[in-house]
């Protein structure tokens, strides 16, 4: 018992504790690090494809997701803007442009597929996301997404515009989700500001 | 015998006599967080159950050795231990459910119920019996958490664990979107207190009538 009443004690006893437990919390960390970066990655290259509506991009496994990426990806170069560009071929089949802004509770990360017209949407998807699960995070489910899909970059004005339920839809616009209306305008301020700018870099050209 | 029944004393007072969330309102920020899917609240639970049970055995195991004006950063060292390892396990393999419970899995360390159990109980008790204390009281905890969210996702979602419901998910039903943001919770929550604590009340005097 003597032992612990020295003044020291407690102090080793902490340090001996914090070392202890830390040392398994980081030999964990390193084990699953592979892991962690890996499934980071996946979630990016899935959206990828689901932006670009490749089929089946929804039901693939990771191993299917990184191969499918690997072989009809490209990075983004001069010509498509910041958009990364999807070929087959040597044709260009789409380009995916990686959005990025503010969202309700914290920021939305996504990628919007466009067809080599680059006016035509091709899909929407997103892989970073805190909305609220149910409302703002429907964002990521398949019925707010496939309304994307064959919309056309309006060529004058707002891009892409997301609008009330009730609003009927023309070919530029999608309808905004029940319930999350600062989630439908910040992403849909954050999509047009991307647009705006993709769309003018590319008609520079 | 004596051993026998003062275990499941200890497992029944933790789910139902002292429940943390209803008789103790402890833990109700993440009661009122993550309840509106049930299958979330189900992994957050899990979360729950696993650092209470553990930690307490852990502090009970130490606790012969651990200084006494030490002892709550010990315990909080000591929770926040099996949080991180629970929570780095999430991140790498289910991460999905990871982004979907974000930072609440985090703050699973500053939980009362847990340091609460720690102090209360696995302190003055041996490991076992802490085990099954900690393990009982996240049991209570997961199960008013899943009540709540159960109520909240049908009425706010119409399904039960992402499956559309007969009835709820039909156009008959006006899906009551309060329900799924942060009031539906406190709503919902106050009246299972309310109803549990009926319930208590009405047995407890029959209770005293008896022994009369």
């Amino acid at each position: 018992m003597a032992i612990r009443e020295k003044t020291w004690f407690p102090i080793v006893y902490m340090f001996v504790l914090t070392l202890v437990l830390s040392s398994v919390l980081i030999v964990f960390g390193m084990i699953t690090r592979k892991r962690v970066k890996e499934n980071e990655a996946i979630a990016f290259e899935r959206a990828v494809l689901l932006s670009l509506s490749i089929d089946n991009a929804g039901k693939m496994t990771p191993g299917q997701i990184h191969q499918a990426y690997l072989s009809d990806i490209r990075e983004a170069d001069e010509k498509s803007a910041g958009a990364l560009r999807y070929v087959r071929g040597d044709s260009i089949e789409g380009y995916s442009l990686p959005l990025e802004g503010p969202g309700f509770w914290a920021r939305i990360k996504g990628v919007i597929g466009i067809e080599p017209d680059a006016m035509t949407i091709k899909g929407i998807a997103f892989y970073e996301q805190n909305e609220t699960p149910g409302l703002g995070g429907e964002i990521t489910k398949e019925q707010f997404r496939a309304q994307f899909v064959g919309k056309i970059i309006s060529a004058t004005g707002v891009p892409l515009r997301i609008i009330g339920p009730a609003e009927p839809l023309d070919e530029s616009s999608v309808h905004a989700i029940t319930g999350a209306t600062q989630t439908s305008n910040r992403l849909a301020r954050f999509i047009n500001e991307n647009l705006t700018r993709w769309r003018a870099k590319m008609t520079e050209q | 015998m004596v051993a026998a029944k003062r275990t499941r004393d200890v497992v029944l007072t933790a789910i139902w006599g002292e429940n943390p969330v209803f008789r103790q309102i402890l833990g109700v920020c993440s009661a009122l967080a993550v309840t509106n899917l049930v299958l979330n609240t189900m992994v957050m639970g899990a979360a729950v159950i696993f650092t209470t049970a553990l930690s307490g055995l852990t502090v009970s195991l130490m606790r012969k050795y651990t200084p006494r004006i030490i002892r709550m950063m010990v315990e909080v060292l000591i929770i926040a231990f099996y949080v991180i390892l629970f929570d780095q396990a999430l991140k790498a393999y289910w991460p999905d459910m990871s982004r979907n419970l974000g930072p609440y899995v985090g703050l699973i360390i500053t939980n009362c119920i847990i340091m609460g159990r720690a102090e209360a109980f696995a302190n003055t008790n041996p490991p076992l019996l802490s085990f099954l204390d900690g393990l009982s009281s996240g049991i209570g905890y997961s199960l008013v958490l899943i009540s709540v969210a159960v109520v909240r996702e049908l009425l706010g979602m119409g399904s039960l664990l992402g499956v559309g419901m007969p009835f709820f998910s039909s156009s008959i039903w006006d899906r009551w979107i309060i329900m799924v943001m942060p009031p539906g919770a406190f709503f919902t929550l106050a009246v299972i207190v309310w109803i549990a604590r009926t319930v208590q009340k009405d047995k407890e005097r029959k209770d005293t009538k008896v022994k009369k």
